[in-house]
């Protein structure tokens, strides 16, 4: 069983797996990871289930210890982690000695870094997810934040794939193989423009507003979390005064508040809301939206819905190709 | 009897890649939320590949699915949208489904409506011009209905409320609102699933926990469903909350 245990817990660590999909009906959001493709890649690297639980940093400013042999991965824009000194590289599988102090370390380009461990992060499954939701208070560790002194193991049960990752890195000292994942081929080159389809109420706004929706910068909120992005800058102002009704919302959903601000909802966003809303951030996008930074750029392009989905189709294409590839180089 | 036209007449858009939203009507009323938990039925009685769960609102049913699974079936359309939003309109057009067979479930809420609990009780008796005793008589008489859950976990968007019993919501509102809270702001009532800020103005507190991570329903209400309310004293209270 290979076990850390936290020396700094940063401003907002959790455990975050795929999200808690089966109780929307419920009110329960979905959660997990909120840069979904990086927590996907690092679980890949190891051979693990790609929704497996991995702890989710936002920036840097933590530190733990291994307290046995580790074979861990980490992906995302917000840290770069350093053991005993050594920089390690992220999206593939990295061997660390038992005793070794890991250490994150800023990286300006963006907000959450997923840590993966082989075998998956181990804590109970709260309504069939080890997914953090901290207003609930549930799920991941105790549902709350990690803290100074929090164990957490891997799971027990490695997949064959794993074990065979695990016995080409493992030996006395840090290492890790030249192979990785490129995280980067699968995201846009440019990380501040969100692709979005109109929503709903799209035609409820005023021509003006919508045209510096879609073409006007726009700026991250320092209220910002894991439920929605507060997004600041020019007002959008409505043309049809009409009251939405209360109706289903999730995350990549663009509301309008009563003042003419914009929230992007998250992974914690509610499951029911009744601002209207102007757009629907497309699916592959929200991993770009979860590295934004307060203060940070953001901006809108107009995509067709069909669009939407072919993009969506393709990346897990790749995804899955990727899978492939890390499971031929070990079991073939 | 049979009729020429289904009894579901539903708009359809797109939520995100993987959701549909059906609008049934643009009004909060009863027999669209009734049609909405027939069709919620019927759907999960009939799902379709890739079908993963609804979320009902006032006036619509949204419907969540797995894009590959619906991509890669053999339902009619060109994309995953066209594909869901045919399967839909088929199963509506041939609904068998007899409304008048649809019982929802009722749900009896006792609730303890004494000072303790009760924080508001006077304020909400003032301001109706009516007794507490009234009030508790006008609250625990009606049968509401569930229009929705939504806002946090297993919170009930109530319909049905006394208009005589409205009152605005508390000008401060408070810091902690203990979970069970039975609130009324300003034609809704509702009950504080989890321990939350609120501005509701507070008439009793329910013993039941509305919510709860352990079940396997964790809401103890649901998008269809009827509640009553029921007045309990301290000591019953105190009993049904172990």
């Amino acid at each position: 069983m290979m076990t850390i245990s936290i020396l700094k817990p940063g401003i907002l660590t959790t455990v975050q797996d795929g999200g808690r999909k089966n109780y929307l009906a419920q009110a329960v959001p979905i959660s997990g990871a909120m840069d979904n493709l990086s927590a996907r890649i690092a679980n890949i690297a190891l051979g693990n289930e790609e929704d497996s639980a991995t702890i989710e940093f936002t920036y840097a400013a933590a530190a733990f210890k291994a307290e046995t042999d580790l074979v861990i991965a980490y992906a995302g824009d917000g840290a770069m982690l350093v053991a005993d000194g050594v920089q390690i590289p992220s999206e593939r599988p990295v061997f660390i000695p038992a005793g070794t102090l890991i250490k994150l370390t800023n990286n300006p380009e963006g907000a959450t870094t997923y840590f993966a461990i082989a075998g998956g992060f181990e804590v109970p499954d709260v309504l069939k997810s080890k997914s953090t939701y901290l207003l609930g208070g549930f799920g991941g560790l105790e549902g709350r934040c990690l803290k100074i002194g929090d164990r957490l193991s891997g799971g027990e049960n490695l997949s064959s794939l794993s074990q065979k990752i695990i016995a080409s890195i493992k030996g006395p000292k840090i290492s890790w193989p030249a192979w990785f994942i490129p995280r980067s081929s699968l995201l846009p080159s440019d990380k501040k423009t969100m692709r979005v389809f109109p929503a709903g109420e799209f035609t409820w706004f005023s021509p003006d507003s919508i045209i510096n929706f879609l073409s006007k910068d726009f700026f991250v909120g320092i209220n910002s979390n894991r439920m929605g992005i507060q997004i600041s800058g020019d007002k959008i102002s409505k043309r049809k005064q009409d009251e939405l009704l209360s109706t289903a919302v999730c995350p990549g959903t663009i509301q309008v508040t009563g003042n003419g601000e914009m929230i992007l909802l998250m992974a914690d966003c509610q499951t029911t809301g009744g601002y209207p809303r102007i757009g629907q951030v497309t699916a592959v996008d929200l991993s770009l939206c979860a590295q934004l930074k307060p203060n940070d750029t953001i901006c809108f392009t107009e995509i067709s819905f069909d669009e939407a989905e072919m993009l969506y189709i393709q990346q897990e294409k790749i995804l899955q190709k990727i899978k492939l590839a890390v499971k031929n180089k070990f079991l073939s | 009897m049979s009729t020429l036209f289904s009894e579901f007449d539903f708009k359809i858009y797109p939520l995100s890649e993987q959701a549909v939203t059906l609008t049934f009507g643009s009004e909060i009323a009863e027999p669209t939320a009734a049609k909405i938990a027939r069709f919620n039925l019927l759907l999960e009685a009939n799902p379709f590949p890739g079908f993963k769960g609804c979320v009902a609102g006032y006036t619509t049913l949204s419907i969540f699915y797995n894009l590959l699974e619906v991509s890669s079936s053999e339902l009619c359309g060109d994309n995953g949208f066209e594909k869901v939003s045919h399967y839909l309109k088929s199963l509506s057009d041939n609904s068998k489904l007899d409304g008048r067979n649809f019982t929802p479930k009722r749900i009896v809420l006792p609730v303890c409506y004494v000072a303790d609990y009760g924080l508001d009780l006077d304020e909400v008796a003032r301001n109706a011009k009516l007794s507490v005793d009234e009030v508790i008589d006008l609250h625990t008489r009606q049968i509401y209905k569930v229009y929705m859950i939504g806002f946090v976990p297993g919170f009930a968007y109530l319909g049905g409320m006394d208009e005589r019993l409205a009152t605005a919501r508390k000008l401060v509102p408070r810091a902690k609102v203990a979970a069970g809270s039975v609130g009324i702001a300003g034609k809704q009532t509702g009950i504080y699933p989890l321990e939350t800020p609120g501005g509701w103005q507070i008439i009793g507190q329910t013993p039941l926990k509305m919510f709860d991570s352990d079940r396997s329903q964790p809401s103890l209400l649901k998008a269809g469903d009827e509640v009553q309310f029921k007045s309990v004293n301290l000591e019953e209270f105190k009993a049904l909350e172990k």
